[in-house]
């Protein structure tokens, strides 16, 4: 199962909400579309969906047009933020639905019902209705529902942010499990850079409705293409050329006349040493690490140190900046 | 699913069929049964005696005295009946949201009756009240004549007094409490909080609610036609002119002036009360009223008493009717059950039957409607709500007369319908269809759009959503527009009585043809018999609504 984007564009009223859009994905990947609120990731992932149409470009699954498919006929299955259970059936009635409208027999649909609440661990609830559930609970038959007629490709619009943080973080791992084992490609949007992270092989960083990078978690965090994406992946210090000619020369080192002219330095990557050259300006203590504010010549920085800290606000630090684990990006 | 992908050309079609007969099969009704017969009222009123078109008419009314007179008397009325209304309403609806009042669900239960029953019901209660033959009129020995002005004012009032209320009591709902407590702090005292929070904030309300009364009494009929006595207004001035004097294209002339006024007043209404509402946020804290004896007690006995004058009016309407001779011998009797008018009962069982099916019609032609304009291009959408919203602007009088001109044509492929009771219930579902196309646009639209997109997903088609995901949303919505139209086509009586015939009758004109020879009690009777039936619908529409809610939501 291949999914390809070609040049996919979109406006609304005038409004250009996607702008040529070229993506590739291919099962088992786990896509995540991420950005802000307002880049058009959304409407990305309704365009697929079939839910909306695009104005330009293809959408092709294995090279199959789908332009011309209405969202009930593509096969894919959806799950949104508000759960979106019908409210008028249980539990089993929810999952079973997609089936019963594809005409299967009410015992194979009872068999794949029971096998799928079996998976999400919720068989004791098959007769209860959706608002008698939590909405952990909820988002879980929602997913069952999506997967129970073997999409060609799940699709999740935000499913984790109305949960608390504590039950989120319970099913971002078992949305993980479900997708590896069932192996569908799966596009999912979110605008939580840390779900993203943990969740996606790939990322897909959107910006104001263009692709600013695609890429693995691990390239977009320690490569980022431009400003933007080093600022939304993450916390970083972006410091410009001239800064850190004048002030930490040590980044230049293997610089190419290609790069950007910004160095993105992550808050781990600045080693503290006994004595001057910046003052601590603040310190927060996170639990696991203590991140501390500096007032550095260059402007502030801000620089992450595992468990507690020694250092109080108004001491004396050295700045040293690791070699190699920054990067160079874009201004824009 | 492999199940899936065949023909793919056919069901694109499937869901466009659906559509657009969702949506031209009301548009053809609403262009049928509203928008042509309105244009032969225009058409008629400025067709000349001779035949020729002229605006000869709208002359011969503008010069008649018995026009002017009934206009003035129509604007005193309604402004004077607005503004009592409104104190009232404000004083009920006050006490009822804002403060603490004992018995509250019964104060509103007493308020909103004069809305189960018709209109003449209030002017019937005066008569065995004040009437020359009147209990308290008896009884104290004073020679009041309720019929005219005052009559008209009392009874008009109590008819409007529950949409005043509802009105009102929505505006001040929509308060958040923390603006009080924010106000509290500051030190305002409660007249001050009153005076600057609670009226400044209510003020489209009012307005919106000043606007529905003033057209609901300058249109109504069935209290000028019992108790208006020799005070015409504009209503009754159409009725005489048409079924009095049979000047049909006169008629339509004052029809036309009833228009000014009443399009005027909701125009101004949807302004206002979208002003109101438009604003309120969700995330407002709802305002528990505190017990306070020196606002609370005063409320009190004035919400009480005004809940006892509708309750006191249809009461001794329905005692009246079980009373041997009023005033005189008050033996229970059930002899005035037995009516002496054409047709006996035959009336009632056709209202109900007509209710019925206007409740159907109307509920299935708002519901598709609503459901095709939800998937059209909003240019389409505009120009189709503001034909939606006409009908509410329109008094039921004018679309009466306009059914005759329109129905009543022989000749025409229409005529079949004249004089059925099919064509009363749709008049009835255009007469009440601005209602019950607004209550079903905005149920449809708290269906969640996400609910229909995952079954879209999964492979329904309109039909299927409309079955398994919008139509159970939508089922408290649905029976409440069934039950409003059926209620109200249980009770009207402006745009039938132009509609009836010899054979096919409704309740409310064999209530006003009882009242009018003089057999009050036996109208009593008969009110009574159709106040019994839209009770028990009311209370129906309860039980359901109670059903429904307990088996999908939390309780």
């Amino acid at each position: 199962m291949r999914l390809d984007l070609q040049g996919v564009g979109k406006t609304f009223d005038g409004v250009t909400a996607l702008e040529s859009i070229s993506i590739s994905a291919k099962a088992p990947e786990f896509v995540c579309l991420l950005g802000p609120s307002g880049c058009g990731k959304t409407t990305l992932l309704r365009l697929i969906a079939g839910l909306t149409a695009p104005d330009m470009g293809r959408i092709c699954l294995d090279d199959t047009d789908l332009s011309q498919t209405p969202a009930r006929e593509r096969g894919f299955g959806i799950v949104f933020q508000a759960y979106s259970l019908f409210p008028n059936m249980t539990v089993a009635a929810n999952v079973g639905y997609g089936l019963r409208i594809r005409g299967e027999t009410p015992a194979r649909i009872a068999a794949r019902v029971t096998e799928l609440l079996e998976l999400i661990q919720l068989p004791h609830l098959a007769d209860r209705y959706p608002w008698q559930l939590s909405g952990g609970q909820q988002q879980r038959v929602a997913l069952a529902r999506a997967v129970a007629v073997e999409p060609k490709l799940l699709l999740l619009d935000e499913p984790l942010s109305a949960l608390d943080a504590k039950v989120r973080v319970e099913l971002r791992s078992e949305i993980r499990a479900l997708q590896q084992r069932l192996g569908i490609l799966t596009i999912m949007v979110t605008h939580d850079q840390e779900e993203a992270l943990t969740l996606a092989d790939r990322i897909v960083c959107m910006q104001k409705g263009r692709v600013a990078q695609i890429g693995t978690p691990q390239e977009l965090y320690h490569r980022p293409a431009n400003r933007f994406v080093a600022d939304f992946m993450g916390i970083s210090n972006l410091i410009d050329l001239a800064t850190a000619q004048s002030f930490a020369p040590a980044l230049l080192a293997g610089r190419m006349a290609s790069d950007g002219t910004i160095a993105c330095v992550r808050p781990e990557d600045i080693v503290l040493t006994p004595g001057t050259g910046a003052q601590v300006k603040s310190v927060q203590f996170l639990g696991h690490i203590s991140r501390l504010l500096l007032d550095w010549p260059g402007g502030e920085l801000i620089v992450e140190q595992p468990g507690e800290t020694a250092l109080a606000p108004g001491a004396q630090v050295g700045v040293g900046f690791s070699s190699g684990k920054h990067a160079w990006v874009a201004a824009s | 699913m492999s199940t899936l992908a065949a023909s793919p050309r056919r069901r694109i079609d499937l869901d466009r069929v659906f559509i657009a007969v969702c949506l031209l099969v009301p548009l053809a009704a609403l262009g049928l049964f509203f928008i042509y017969p309105l244009a032969t009222v225009v058409r008629r009123s400025v067709t000349e005696p001779g035949g020729t078109i002229g605006f000869g008419n709208f002359a011969t009314i503008l010069h008649s005295t018995s026009f002017w007179r009934a206009t003035a008397h129509s604007l005193t009325m309604s402004s004077t009946t607005t503004a009592v209304v409104l104190l009232l309403g404000l004083v009920v609806a006050f006490a009822l949201r804002r403060c603490r009042v004992p018995a509250s669900t019964l104060v509103m239960g007493a308020v909103t009756l004069p809305l189960l029953m018709p209109s003449l019901v209030q002017g019937l209660g005066l008569i065995f009240l004040l009437g020359r033959n009147g209990l308290l009129t008896k009884f104290f020995s004073v020679e009041i004549n309720i019929y005219g002005f005052w009559g008209l004012l009392i009874a008009n009032g109590l008819y409007a007094l529950p949409q005043a209320v509802l009105i009102i009591s929505a505006a001040l709902r929509s308060a958040d409490a923390r603006i009080y407590e924010a106000a509290e702090i500051l030190g305002t005292s409660g007249w001050r909080q009153f005076k600057d929070i609670t009226l400044p904030n209510i003020r489209f309300g009012l307005l919106s609610a000043g606007f529905v009364v003033f057209t609901v009494t300058i249109t109504d009929f069935g209290n000028a036609a019992t108790i208006g006595g020799d005070y015409s207004i504009l209503a009754t001035e159409i009725y005489n002119q048409v079924v009095g004097q049979m000047n049909f294209n006169l008629g339509a002339v004052v029809g036309i002036m009833l228009l000014f006024p009443t399009v005027l007043a909701f125009y101004l209404e949807r302004v206002a009360s979208q002003r109101q509402f438009g604003a309120s946020s969700d995330s407002a804290v709802p305002i528990v009223p505190v017990w306070t004896p020196k606002r609370d007690l005063p409320m009190t006995i004035a919400a009480w008493l005004i809940a006892l004058i509708p309750v006191v009016t249809v009461g001794v309407v329905v005692f009246a009717s079980f009373v041997w001779l009023w005033p005189y011998r008050f033996d229970l009797t059930f002899r005035h059950y037995a009516v002496k008018v054409a047709g006996g009962y035959d009336p009632l069982w056709t209202t109900i039957y007509i209710s019925i099916v206007a409740g159907l019609i109307g509920t299935a032609l708002t519901f598709s409607l609503g459901v095709a304009m939800q998937r059209l291009p909003r240019q389409l959408i505009k120009p189709i709500y503001f034909v939606c919203m006409l009908p509410a602007a329109v008094p039921g009088l004018v679309l009466g007369l306009s059914y005759i001109f329109a129905f009543n044509a022989p000749g025409t492929p229409i005529y079949f319908l004249y004089g059925t009771a099919a064509l009363i219930a749709l008049c009835n579902v255009f007469h009440y269809w601005t209602q019950g196309f607004l209550t079903t646009v905005t149920g449809l639209r708290q269906v969640p759009a996400s609910l229909q997109e995952t079954a879209a997903c999964l492979g329904a088609g309109l039909p299927r959503v409309m079955r398994d995901v919008v139509a159970p949303h939508m089922a408290p919505t649905i029976i409440s527009v069934f039950f409003f139209l059926f209620m109200q086509s249980m009770v009207t009586l402006s745009a039938v009585i132009f509609l009836i015939t010899a054979s096919v009758s409704v309740a409310s004109v064999s209530i006003m043809r009882l009242d009018e020879a003089g057999f009050t009690s036996q109208a009593a009777a008969y009110a009574t018999c159709t106040m019994a039936v839209v009770i028990a619908a009311s209370l129906l529409l309860r039980i359901l609504l109670a059903v429904i809610s307990g088996k999908t939501t939390k309780p």
